[in-house]
């Protein structure tokens, strides 16, 4: 495999801006990311709400134009369409024609994929049956429930055996058991040799699944790079359970150590670094508070993307 | 080839949208409704009574039709990204020309088929009635067909980057201007001032001439026609048609699908 | 209380709302308007604008209108016969193929001069539109012929009419007698003359050449009379027969003319009505037949223009 082939997706200083309304006013959306996806990996791309990840996909998928900026999958230009045999695109809140059956939508995406009638039957039922949806195949579209929707776009997304399927928010609408079908799922598909890049919120699954991710906060890319790197980068934190604190201590605390504080009933939990330790155990004390315990672990991606997101600091590259 | 396999596969994913939409039912009911009043309405004249059902047989047809044509057409490309379907067939190796191209023709095609059941029931009425029927009224309904054709290509355009509303309205009063323009360049013709001549020359020009696709009197009085009558305006919806889609293509593949 | 629309009373509410209904719709008039003023009539141009590609329907409702003016008990006033003409004007701007509401005007605007000119300039259009019709360039010529007495150009409408596909055959024969009534009787000849040569059909032409034999008959007539004039002048008293004019020391004629230009029999007698001389082949002079109940329409017809014209 070639060198530049190894990164199936580059993204190079997208800016995107909006232009909500008839106004001149513009809002930027996404202010120059840049990011990389390799050959085979689950990538996940992760931020809050409102953050810029589907507006990222739009301009992946071209439906949206970038403002300025580079992107570029399997090295092709994203305006291009023939390319687009290769890859697969899961919708975030996906919507279909609604007077189609299952089976239906996914012969006329398979059609328009280039699926040759040979493949297409069998294509379809081993789909259906991957997503769990064998029972509802010969149902229109307006029954189906938003998480039966949700399996039929990941199918959809798959028909033509895409090399590289990007899924936007692939588990909401789910239940948890769909949600653990849906990780099997992405899971294989690595096996196969695909490449994913997936849009969430969802800490938990990014844990689970995703080999490299990329933290994406107001429109800016705040952090890129392995899991691994980032979990066992050496950064711990150390849980401080105190009591007997007075509102004022609990404030200082607050304000000089940056700690996150948690009531448990009297008691009050106090997260923080590990080089904060010192300092907040003998601020506790003088205060005339009392340690209850103390205990150390690893940083878990939730609180590292929240000190991310609400810091504002740029980490990792 | 494979282009066109798409936009076929888009069109008939359009016609079987379409055919469930009840709103066709509606207006396709009221069309073979007109058609058999006139059969009685034409008795109260004791002459050319035959022709006047014809009349009332080619007006049922021209206005359902074009009913149909502006009413699902001005939703045609708004509903789909409106609804986000578009965002999922986009995906897939199909330029945004061959998804439009594939929805005008697929709506074109649910319009003549539409059309197609209304000239059966025309022919079944002249049939039983005794009114003729000749190569006149075979050129009279192509023209129609044609007319067809370049109304929905004008309720396609405006769809492309409009809402239904908006759309309807330009394209209800496109449709208007559209049979005004030939008498409205006769009456600037006879103005004094040269500006309004000119005026009234150029939106003749501009606008679609759809007066030259109403062949339906000449046919219900079985007049003489030269081919000519027939192949020019057909040439000339055609070269409409094609201009509009590709303005509409042009607009559509600028715009951001959010 | 709540629950009133759930219970037996909305059959009372139903009842009353239907009596209600049923009441004010039988108390309205709902009688078919009479009045003229009621039937909206667009001028021909902006009719033209507006209609849309749907002027033929258009004029089919209007003529459909038009057919209930004169139906039933309307009469034929002045104010109905004014409105038919706007109305097929109107029709036949919008639709001029359609031939009926052409000839419906010719047949009912003719209270008036000014109703039948409105009528010959709706057959003008027709004429315009459908050149192959005989019968509307047949109307024109009899509104000129009968209620505006302009025989030149009731003629020269018959003459348009000629080899026509359905025409009378009897339309050239009149055609010459108007020309006559005009233009003498040279005129006559020479228009059936050339009508003769130009039509195809051979039983037609044999209609021309036996009215050119009439007139050929009326030539010879026409010199008995000036020779009977001239016998009156010489001798103060008629002749009692032809053959007076062939007597005495100087005869005002040496020889009869023929009394027909094929046959031989026919003589020349003087019409015991009328007092003519008149060969026995035609009993009757060459002039336009008009039968005695048209005469008297038209004397009617003229008796109410009257007022008409002094007013004019
Ligand atoms: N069509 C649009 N017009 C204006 N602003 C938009 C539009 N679509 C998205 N935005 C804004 O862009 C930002 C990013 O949105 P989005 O990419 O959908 O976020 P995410 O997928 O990360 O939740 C949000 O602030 C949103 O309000
Ligand atoms: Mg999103």
């Amino acid at each position: 495999m070639q060198q530049h082939e190894r990164r199936i997706v580059r993204i190079e200083n997208i800016v995107k801006d909006f232009r909500p309304g008839f106004g001149l006013r513009v809002k930027r959306v996404l202010h120059g990311i840049s990011l990389d996806v390799n050959d085979g990996e689950i990538f996940g791309f992760v931020g809050p709400n409102g953050s810029g990840k589907t507006t990222t996909l739009k301009v992946l998928m071209g439906l949206i134009r970038a403002t300025s900026g580079e992107a570029t999958i399997l090295g092709h230009s994203v305006t291009e369409t023939a390319f687009r045999r290769e890859i697969g695109f899961l919708p975030e809140n996906p919507y279909f024609y609604s007077h189609l059956t299952g089976r239906e939508i996914l012969g006329f995406f398979a059609k328009l994929s280039g699926v040759t009638r040979g493949r297409r039957k069998a294509r379809i039922s081993e789909l259906l049956e991957w997503v769990g949806l064998d029972h509802a195949a010969d149902s229109r579209l307006e029954t189906y429930s938003k998480g039966m929707l949700q399996r039929l776009g990941i199918a959809q997304a798959l028909v033509h055996d895409p090399r590289v399927v990007f899924l936007d928010e692939p588990m909401s609408g789910l239940d948890p058991i769909g949600r653990v079908e849906i990780r099997d799922l992405v899971l294989r598909l690595r096996s196969e040799g695909k490449t994913v890049f997936m849009n969430t919120h969802i800490l938990h699954d990014v844990e689970m699944l995703c080999d490299r991710v990329a933290i994406i906060v107001e429109g800016r890319i705040r952090y890129q790079g392995v899991i691994e790197d980032l979990v066992g980068s050496g950064l711990h934190e150390v849980d401080i359970v105190a009591a007997n604190l007075s509102p004022e201590t609990v404030l200082e605390l607050e304000d000089r150590l940056a700690a996150k504080l948690r009531g448990v009933g009297e008691r009050v939990e106090i997260r923080v670094a590990e080089k904060e330790v010192n300092d907040t155990l003998r601020c506790v004390l003088a205060a005339g508070g009392e340690v209850v315990s103390v205990t150390r672990h690893r940083v878990s991606l939730e609180s590292f993307f929240l000190s991310t997101v609400e810091g504002g600091s740029e980490i990792g590259e | 080839m494979k282009s066109l396999a798409r936009i076929w596969t888009i069109a008939m994913n359009t016609l079987r949208e379409a055919v469930r939409n009840k709103l066709l039912y509606a207006l396709l009911f009221f069309g073979v409704a007109v058609i058999l009043a006139g059969v009685v309405l034409s008795a109260l004249s004791y002459v050319e009574s035959e022709r006047i059902l014809q009349d009332f047989g080619f007006a049922a047809i021209r206005l359902f039709s074009v009913a149909i044509a502006i009413f699902v057409g001005v939703t045609l490309i708004h509903r789909e990204v409106e609804r986000r379907t578009v965002y999922a067939i986009l995906s897939k190796p199909l330029s945004r020309a061959e998804f439009l191209l594939g929805k005008y023709v697929g709506l074109l095609v649910t319009i003549w088929l539409q059309m197609a059941i209304m000239v059966v029931f025309f022919v079944a009425v002249s049939l039983v009635t005794g009114a003729p029927l000749d190569a006149g009224h075979a050129a009279a309904f192509a023209l129609i067909a044609a007319e067809l054709a370049v109304i929905v290509a004008v309720a396609t355009f405006f769809s492309a980057f409009t809402t239904p509303m908006l759309a309807s309205f330009f394209s209800i009063g496109i449709w208007a201007l559209g049979h005004m323009t030939r008498d409205l360049r006769d009456i600037g013709a006879s103005s004094i001032s040269e500006s309004v001549q000119s005026t009234t020359a150029l939106i003749h020009r501009v606008m679609p001439d759809l007066e030259s696709f109403n062949f339906a009197t000449e046919a219900a009085h079985g007049l003489a026609f030269a081919a000519s009558d027939v192949w020019l305006p057909l040439l000339y919806g055609v070269g409409y048609v094609s201009v509009l889609l590709v303005a509409a293509i042009g607009i559509f593949e600028r715009r951001d699908l959010r | 209380m709540r629950d009133w629309i759930h219970s037996w009373h909305r059959y009372i509410v139903a009842v009353i709302a239907i009596s209600l209904t049923a009441f004010a719709h039988s108390a309205m008039d709902t009688s078919a308007e009479d009045d003229l003023s009621r039937i909206f009539l667009p001028e021909a141009a902006h009719a033209q604008l507006w209609s849309l590609g749907f002027d033929t329907v258009l004029a089919d409702y209007y003529w459909l209108q038009a057919l209930q003016l004169v139906g039933g008990e309307r009469g034929d006033t002045a104010q109905h016969i004014a409105m038919i003409g706007e109305m097929v004007e109107l029709i036949t701007t919008l639709d001029p193929w359609g031939g009926g509401p052409y000839r419906f005007a010719a047949i009912w605007m003719t209270d008036s001069k000014q109703s039948v000119r409105t009528a010959n300039r709706l057959l003008e259009r027709s004429i315009a539109h459908i050149p192959t019709d005989w019968r509307s360039r047949y109307y024109l010529g009899f509104n000129y012929f009968f209620y505006l007495e302009e025989n030149g150009k009731a003629a020269d409408a018959f003459e348009a009419a000629l080899g026509l596909e359905g025409v009378p055959r009897y339309l050239g024969a009149l055609a010459a007698r108007l020309r006559m009534n005009e233009g003498g009787l040279e005129m006559a000849a020479d228009f059936l003359a050339e009508f003769a040569r130009t039509t195809s059909d051979d039983f037609t032409r044999v209609e021309y050449l036996k009215a050119l034999d009439e007139v050929e008959t009326e030539r010879g007539a026409r010199k008995l009379d000036a020779a009977r004039e001239e016998y009156w002048r010489r001798h103060g008293e008629d002749i009692r027969d032809v053959h007076d004019l062939l007597r005495g020391p100087a005869p005002i004629l040496t020889q009869l003319p023929p009394a027909h230009p094929h046959f031989d029999f026919p003589v020349w007698r003087i019409d015991e009505q009328s007092g003519q001389i008149v060969s026995s082949f035609y009993r009757s002079r060459y002039h336009l037949h008009r039968a005695d109940h048209d005469e008297e329409r038209r004397e009617r017809w003229r008796s109410m223009q009257e007022p008409d014209a002094r007013a004019s």
